[in-house]
């Protein structure tokens, strides 16, 4: 899953260390968030995504070569 | 309690077990050993709960989870063959020629070599454990470098 923090934190003029303690993680989890080594828990995405004031999607970008199971309706 | 004086504190009583471990195999008490590893172990938990200043974040306790979860796939195997040779001794039946009458039955795995197997284990399980550990954390990131 890709992601945009890294310009986002940019815009907001914040640093990793920043971002982590506002958001209550390590600043080394950031760092694997946005070097794509780590996917966070839904959670964590909202609370990244809330303290931005964006929606979800326009941080984290699904991978849509994942295959994806429709339901039957 | 700040990170260095939980590992200082760590440090003692880690000191303080191999002491008594030394006192226990010098008494032939094993029981003393036991409980004091037990109690050491209780305070290690007890001082971690007080370390201030460190975030235990969802990737830490993914990390842990992840080396824990390899550990027991790796180790149960060799457990469980441990063990079925251990249970060939409760279940000895005699070979033909049948010994006479009375004969207690062969030691297959003796009470000192049981006691060598379960420090290899032992050892085993933590080098599993540190190896997985250290893989994941480089899984997850763990060892990335920054440009910041």
């Amino acid at each position: 899953m890709k992601n945009k923090i890294k310009i986002f934190r940019a815009m907001h003029n914040l640093t990793q260390e920043h971002l982590a303690q506002a958001i209550g993680v390590n600043r080394q989890t950031i760092l694997a968030i946005e070097k794509e080594k780590y996917i966070p828990s839904l959670d964590l995405a909202f609370r990244i995504s809330r303290y931005f004031g964006v929606n979800i999607e326009e941080i984290f970008i699904f991978d849509e070569k994942t295959p994806v199971l429709v339901p039957h309706e | 309690m700040k990170k260095n004086t939980f590992y200082l504190v760590t440090g003692c009583i880690a000191l303080a077990l191999l002491l008594i471990f030394w006192y226990s195999v010098e008494l032939h008490t094993p029981l003393l050993i036991e409980i004091a590893f037990i109690i050491g172990i209780a305070l290690v938990y007890l001082a971690q709960r007080r370390v201030t200043g460190v975030i235990n974040d969802e990737r830490d306790v993914k990390i842990g989870e992840q080396a824990m979860m390899r550990t027991m796939q790796v180790f149960w195997v060799v457990f469980c063959a441990f063990s079925i040779g251990a249970v060939m001794q409760i279940l000895y039946v005699p070979t033909f020629p049948r010994p006479p009458a009375g004969s207690p039955p062969p030691d297959l795995l003796g009470p000192r070599m049981i006691g060598y197997i379960q420090l290899g284990l032992l050892c085993l399980m933590i080098f599993l454990y540190v190896g997985f550990r250290i893989y994941y954390a480089r899984k997850y990131g763990d060892f990335e470098t920054d440009e910041e």
